[in-house]
């Protein structure tokens, strides 16, 4: 779905109105790379895929028809070239959740209690943590170590704030899926931080 | 009753408003009860929060690659 303030920036962009490009390219850039380094093998071969993909959206914004949000228009055509330029280099990239265990299946004892309590994040601990090494890059650095689908799905959904299911359509994954991959992806930032928490406290 | 391995696996779909009435009641008698979910609810809540902020725009230092990458759409067209 297309809101009003969106659609007068793919006028915009299809009038090739330099200003509206770079908002737009100033706003996504970063995300693009993070998401595109999950699949490719190094960062430059990241910003090379996020470059074409700035490219093949300039040069097909006039097709675009507002059925997406333009943001996830533009992050499937990435995931499609990161896709594409992995499997020429001989890598295999699955957005799936199966196989891989949560970071939780050694908390519990047989009997599915924690084996070591949780604790409440005082907040006094969570302002050093901020003032010490801010709390967001922290968060960031934590999404960047993640595999490629919860990386992209906690990057698309959270930080992009997309659609769960226009989430679902650049991906080409399915809603539980995305569910499990966003849990898993949570518990792993939770774990970081919880982590950094008991370091500083 | 819910164990603690089993409120940990649904946390997600606790804070995302996604169990039903019947499990959402479930998980709130184990949370009456439990300090350690609790306290595992509320931390993945901050979590969610946190990774819910969107990352700042890059800088406007981009210049010359905006040059290059309007050049190269415009000669494709």
């Amino acid at each position: 779905m297309t809101d009003r303030g969106e659609s007068a920036l793919v006028v915009r962009l299809v009038a090739g109105e330099r200003a509206a490009f770079e908002a737009l390219y100033r706003r996504h850039m970063a995300a693009l790379i993070r998401v595109a380094m999950g699949i490719v093998e190094s960062r430059a071969v990241a910003e090379e895929v996020a470059q074409d993909t700035w490219v093949a959206v300039l040069q097909s914004i006039g097709g675009f028809e507002g059925r997406s949000s333009l943001a996830s228009w533009i992050f499937a055509i990435l995931i499609n070239k990161a896709r594409s330029r992995a499997s020429r280099d001989g890598r295999m990239v699955s957005f799936d959740a199966g196989g891989e265990e949560d970071n939780l299946a050694a908390a519990f004892d047989g009997r599915g209690h924690w084996k070591d309590m949780p604790e409440l994040w005082d907040e006094v601990t969570a302002e050093r943590i901020v003032a010490g090494r801010t709390v967001l890059a922290q968060v960031t650095l934590a999404i960047d170590a993640l595999p490629a689908g919860q990386r992209a799905v906690l990057i698309l959904r959270g930080q992009e704030g997309m659609e769960a299911g226009e989430v679902c359509a650049a991906l080409g994954i399915t809603e539980a899926n995305m569910r499990v991959l966003l849990h898993r992806a949570r518990l792993t930032v939770r774990a970081h931080l919880d982590g950094l928490v008991r370091g500083v406290g | 009753m819910l164990s603690c391995k089993e409120v940990a696996a649904r946390a997600s779909a606790l804070i995302d408003g996604e169990l039903t009435l019947w499990e959402r009641a479930q998980m709130r008698l184990h949370l009456t009860i439990c300090k350690g979910c609790s306290a595992f609810i509320a931390q993945m809540r901050v979590t969610r929060a946190l990774t819910s902020i969107p990352v700042a725009p890059v800088a406007a230092d981009n210049d010359a690659r905006i040059s290059a990458i309007l050049a190269e759409a415009a000669r494709r067209l």
